[in-house]
């Protein structure tokens, strides 16, 4: 064997254990079989050879299939693309047999970074994928409660970009909660108030309903108001015919309404419904159209024609959600939360609506400054309206790359001051231009001023950050150092210098803080009060004073004037440097004043006192007694001056001045003055004219004033004041000034005239049958008109005792139906005439009648209730029983079969008769009596026959006298004798038929028969 | 619940707006009148036997009769036509208003105010012209919104007429 021979080329590829072949093995094999087939070869091939074909024949002839398939798998190993291709077709079936919790633990991180990166790169495609799983597997999961939720809360998310959701930030901003909390809030709450079916052809209300708390104005006036403004809206904008205004909002109130083909339904919703109460409301619009469509149509302002249409507007009314207190909906908030993560919050509407808009939208309401308060899509066309900064960006401007079409879009931009902190910064920059030295930003929402600035700029910084604090973001302004400080010390500094009675001996500031010292008087201004005008932080002043007294003229003024308390008659002033006394003084205080003045002449200015006259108690009390001889109410009748005590005596109206008042200021001493006063009352007018003010209380309309002496009313009053003022006149004219009253007019005629008539007047409104129209009164006449039933009170009549005179009334009465139940009645009893079975009574303004009578008269009865409905009143036949008359012509054939008998000749009947009489009468008392029940007279026809036998006229007069008989026999016994009357029949009314022949006559027809008649 | 609605038609100043103030009290703010163009007011008139709530539309801007709302007038019962007494032409406005109303909607009981008849010395409707509107059977009243004149009167009888 040698080893030369060439190993059969496999692969280049090192071949494995188990799936590889062992090439040298392989090949010594084949050389032993070689060998073993030809014993020569044996010899011949030492080991196995480089490239013998036959060999490689064998090869292909052993092993051939094997090698072919060995390539097919090594390629496909080798190639990523088939093997990719291979693995995929297993791996289904490979991922199914493997252990869930191992392949999903394995797969986990993968996928994760997987949907990362999804998401890293375009959120919209996993959204898309997402979103038909989505909203249905949170729903599901969430039950039903949390679906109704849900369906508010796509709303609200759609209220995110609109003006609710800038006022909700704010409310979410001011709360400290999450946006999303208040939009919940907001969100799931509602309750159906009011509803109102209006007619769309006039706005009359057709019917309303309201839920139980709810309150509202006029329903019929809201209705009215609400077809006129969709109206308005329909013609201002030119709207559809039939599209009307279908929601309307104010503030938590919305009024959604539903139009129908005849009615427009309007509900009045507190709080956020769903969209599917709009379904329901139109179902009910529908169903009371399909119902009533007829009255509908007609509806002429009578809602008595549409009865039914209430119960179906109940159903709205008792629509609610409300959230209840257990379990805010949390889930719902995380879920909320998941979804704005996943989709990045806008991506969420992208479903509504063109999705590039969205995004333009979106870009928009991501700005700062722009506020999109509306915007739609129609006819392929783009609206959006809303609010602008002008320091924001221009919404044309963010066109570009949103791949709108610029042309088809349509805006509409309000300029308006956003209050986000950037454009405040910018405004503020703008309006305080701060300094060089003050620098401004943004930080944490607050806008910070640091640096250094004069007080004027700080001020005015300080003003913009109180107004901005109203909603606007914090201006800090701690940060800036009030560089003028310094200045306004000196200034503090030199205005002490220039103050009276103020020495400064040294000044200085170290570190920030002022030191002062010096000299100040105690009458001098405080240095102190004086601080705080200056604006210079009092808590870093050091003073240190000393006082001390000035000698300035004017602090010595001061002194003096607090020392020598001069008289009001006495002025002290500066006059060159020199303190000036001057006017009228006692001695003592002169006295007084003259010390003073030595004790300054050493070193203060000179006290000049010579202007001070020295005055007497005398001339003071002369004055003073002068001065109470000038005063209106004071008579001074003696004085005297007696050892140094003045006396005095006289009289005083005490309505004039106190003479004790006017000594104070005279420098008069009280203590010696005797003074004895009488009051009396002073005639001069202006005292005549406060009295009689005081007495007689003047009315309003009096104006009393003096005329040339004379006191003088004007005016009007009742007479009572005018006999008042009429007995003061009198007094007054002893002596006292004139009191003229001439001048004031007597109203109380007219005023009493005026009370009488309302009297009258409210009596008659007061009358029932009686409508006063209307009443004036004109220059001392009365004047009524109006309506009155004939049946009711005369007005004419009940003007007696009212005090009014009837010649002075001019009345005007139309008659007029009266449709007040007791009218009716009256009127009734009279066309009716009831029989006494009957009873009409008044219950609850219904007219009631109660009782029996005949049908006759009870169809009667129910014509006039007929008749009377159609004007509202009710007339209620109902409990009328109708007499039972089947007994009652029992009764009849029972009477009118009875006949009494006589003996021929006899016109009174015989003994036997007496029963047949007896039981006559008490038949005929009761149908007498229930024929008067019924409403009718019964009365009875007393027939008297004879037989034949006899002469003709003889017949005819024993008939009559038969029949008076019975009449005189009943009515003894209790029928009263108006019901019965008399005939007599002779021969010619026989109950049996004669025998021309008998002698005798027949004795059946000598009777009395009755017949009764009914009136 | 009887209603009927009335509309308030007229020139200018002629007073509607006050009459209707005179006769009512009302809860909408007048601002509406304006804004919306139309102003409404209930008055509830009691006859013995019903009582009947007008519903008045006060009807703002038709001075100018060619933007005169005719839409407003759908559905009303009655017109309360209203002239000034002492502007005579402010008749025709308020007759034309009417043709406008009734070859729109047919015709429908009205009562004819002429109104500010306290204003005698400036008076301009001779007696003889009102009493030939009268005699072809209309309801004229003289009325005066300042001192309440007849203004009672007339919305009743109106309302006595569109009752029935
Ligand atoms: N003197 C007088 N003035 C009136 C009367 N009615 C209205 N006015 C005045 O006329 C003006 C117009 O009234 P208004 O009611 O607004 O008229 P409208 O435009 O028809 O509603 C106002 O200044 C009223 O004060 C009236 O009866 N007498
Ligand atoms: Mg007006």
């Amino acid at each position: 064997m040698t080893s030369s021979v060439e190993p059969i080329s496999l692969s280049q590829k090192q071949a494995s254990n188990d799936t590889g072949i062992d090439r040298e093995a392989l090949a010594r094999l084949l050389v032993e079989i070689a060998r073993n087939v030809d014993p020569d070869n044996h010899t011949l091939y030492e080991g196995v050879p480089a490239a013998d074909h036959r060999l490689e024949k064998l090869r292909q002839l052993l092993v051939g299939g094997e090698i072919s398939e060995l390539s097919r798998v090594t390629h496909l190993l080798d190639e990523p693309e088939q093997l990719a291709t291979a693995v995929g077709n297993v791996l289904p079936e490979a991922t199914a047999r493997a252990s869930h919790t191992q392949l999903g633990e394995a797969l986990a991180p993968a996928v994760e970074r997987a949907a990362q990166r999804s998401i890293q790169k375009n959120p919209n495609t996993l959204t898309d994928i997402l979103y038909p799983v989505f909203l249905p597997a949170i729903r599901k999961s969430i039950g039903e409660k949390i679906d109704q939720t849900f369906q508010s809360l796509n709303e609200s998310l759609r209220h995110i970009f609109t003006w609710h959701g800038l006022k909700w930030r704010l409310e979410a901003w001011r709360t400290g909660t999450s946006f999303s909390a208040v939009v919940l809030k907001h969100s799931l709450i509602y309750r159906v108030e009011h509803v109102f079916l209006i007619s769309r052809a006039s706005g009359l209300l057709i019917a309303h309903v309201t839920s139980q708390d709810a309150t509202s104005e006029d329903p019929q006036l809201i209705s009215s108001m609400l077809s006129a403004i969709q109206d308005f809206v329909k013609d201002s904008f030119k709207e559809k015919e039939s599209s009307g205004l279908d929601t309307i909002r104010f503030g938590e109130l919305r009024l959604w309404s539903e139009v129908g083909q005849f009615a427009t339904l309007v509900a009045v919703i507190r709080g956020n419904p769903p969209e599917e109460l709009h379904e329901v409301i139109r179902d009910v619009l529908l169903r009371i159209h399909q119902e009533s469509s007829r009255a509908l149509e007609r509806f002429d302002g009578d809602s008595s024609q549409l009865p039914g249409v209430e119960t179906q507007l109940q159903t709205c009314v008792e629509l609610q959600h409300m959230d209840s207190k257990e379990g805010f909906p949390w889930l719902v908030l995380t879920a909320v939360l998941l979804v704005l993560i996943v989709a990045g919050g806008w991506s969420f509407l992208s479903w509504q609506s063109a999705h590039r808009w969205q995004t333009y939208l979106s870009r928009l309401a991501v700005q700062p400054g722009i506020v999109v308060s509306d915007q739609k899509i129609r006819g392929g066309d783009f609206y959006v309206a809303g609010l602008r900064d002008p320091l924001a960006a221009d919404p044309q401007s963010l066109l570009p790359g949103t791949e709108v079409d610029p042309t088809r879009v349509h805006s509409n931009w309000q300029f308006y001051q956003s209050l986000e902190p950037e454009f405040v910064l910018k405004r503020l920059s703008a309006s305080l231009a701060p300094p060089d030295s003050v620098r401004l930003s943004v930080i944490d929402g607050r806008i910070v001023a640091e640096g250094e600035a004069t007080t004027t700029w700080i001020n005015r910084a300080r003003a913009a950050a109180q107004q901005l604090s109203a909603g606007g973001p914090v201006f800090d302004i701690s940060g800036v150092r009030d560089v003028s400080a310094e200045e306004r010390w000196q200034a503090y500094v030199s205005r002490l210098e220039t103050l009276p009675g103020i020495i400064v001996a040294d000044q200085n500031v170290r570190d920030g803080q002022f030191y002062i010292t010096g000299l100040r008087d105690p009458l001098a201004a405080d240095p102190e009060s004086l601080l705080a005008e200056t604006q210079v932080d009092p808590a870093r002043v050091h003073a240190s004073w000393q006082f001390y007294q000035s000698l300035e003229p004017q602090f010595v003024l001061k002194r003096l004037t607090a020392s020598l308390t001069p008289p009001d008659s006495v002025r002290l002033s500066v006059v060159n440097d020199r303190i000036v006394a001057a006017g009228e003084a006692t001695t003592a205080w002169i006295n007084r004043a003259r010390t003073a003045a030595q004790q300054l002449s050493a070193g203060g200015p000179v006290f000049d006192i010579s202007g001070v006259r020295d005055v007497s108690p005398e001339e003071r009390w002369q004055a003073y007694v002068s001065r109470l001889e000038t005063q209106p109410g004071i008579i001074v009748a003696q004085q005297n001056v007696r050892d140094g005590q003045f006396y005095i005596t006289g009289l005083r109206d005490p309505l004039a001045v106190d003479p004790q008042s006017l000594l104070a200021g005279t420098q008069v001493d009280p203590a010696r003055v005797h003074s004895s006063w009488q009051f009396y009352q002073s005639l001069e007018p202006q005292f005549v004219l406060k009295r009689l003010t005081a007495s007689l209380y003047p009315m309003d309309k009096v104006r009393l004033s003096i005329v040339n002496g004379r006191i003088v009313a004007e005016g009007e009053a009742p007479d009572t004041w005018i006999d008042r003022a009429r007995a003061a006149a009198r007094q007054l004219s002893e002596g006292g000034p004139e009191f003229d009253i001439s001048k004031v007019r007597d109203v109380s005629p007219d005023a009493r005239a005026a009370e009488h008539w309302q009297y009258y007047v409210s009596r008659l409104e007061a009358q029932p049958g009686i409508i006063v129209a209307q009443q004036t009164e004109r220059g001392g006449d009365f004047y009524i008109s109006g309506l009155r039933d004939p049946l009711a009170a005369d007005p004419q009549a009940l003007l007696s005792g009212t005090k009014v005179d009837p010649a002075r009334v001019h009345s005007q009465w139309q008659f007029y139906q009266s449709l007040d139940p007791k009218f009716v009645v009256k009127r009734l009893t009279a066309s009716l005439s009831p029989p006494k079975s009957v009873r009409l009574s008044i219950i609850q303004g219904r007219i009631v009648v109660v009782g029996e009578a005949s049908a006759g008269w009870i169809s009667r009865a129910q014509a006039a209730a007929d008749q009377l409905s159609a004007d509202g009143v009710v007339l209620d036949v109902s409990q009328l029983r109708e007499l039972n008359l089947a007994e009652l012509n029992q009764l009849r054939e029972a009477i009118q079969s009875t006949d009494i008998f006589f003996s021929s000749g006899r016109v009174v009947p015989g003994p036997e008769q007496t029963p047949v009489l007896d039981r006559l009468a008490d038949q005929l008392k009761e149908f007498a009596e229930n024929a008067r029940k019924a409403g009718v007279t019964a009365r009875f026809m007393l027939t008297g026959h004879s037989d034949i036998t006899g002469r003709e006229t003889a017949n005819a007069s024993i008939s009559a006298a038969r029949a008076e008989t019975v009449r005189a026999l009943l009515n003894k016994r209790g029928v009263a004798p108006e019901l019965l009357l008399v005939r007599g029949a002779g021969t010619f009314e026989p109950a049996v038929p004669e025998n021309e022949n008998s002698r005798t006559g027949n004795s059946t027809n000598r009777r009395v028969s009755v017949t009764v008649n009914l009136e | 619940m009887l209603q009927k609605k009335i509309c308030m038609l007229g020139g200018f100043a002629v007073g509607k707006t006050s009459l209707v103030r005179r006769f009512v009290q009302s809860i909408f703010s007048e601002n509406y009148l304006t804004t919306v163009g139309v102003k409404i007011d209930k008055k509830s008139v009691a006859f013995p036997d019903k009582t009947v709530d007008l519903i008045l539309w006060d009807l703002a801007g038709e001075d100018d009769i060619g933007s005169f709302r005719v839409s407003y007038v759908r559905g009303a019962t009655g017109l309360v036509l209203v002239a000034d007494g002492t502007r005579p032409a402010t008749l025709a406005v308020a007759l034309t208003l009417r043709e406008r109303c009734e070859a729109e909607f047919g015709a429908m009981p009205f009562i004819l105010l002429f109104n500010k008849s306290d204003l005698t010395d400036r008076w301009a409707i001779p007696e003889g012209e009102i009493d030939e509107l009268k005699q072809r059977g209309w309801q004229v009243y003289l009325t005066s919104a300042l001192s309440g004149e007849h203004v009672d009167d007339a919305f009743r009888q109106l309302a006595s007429m569109v009752a029935n």
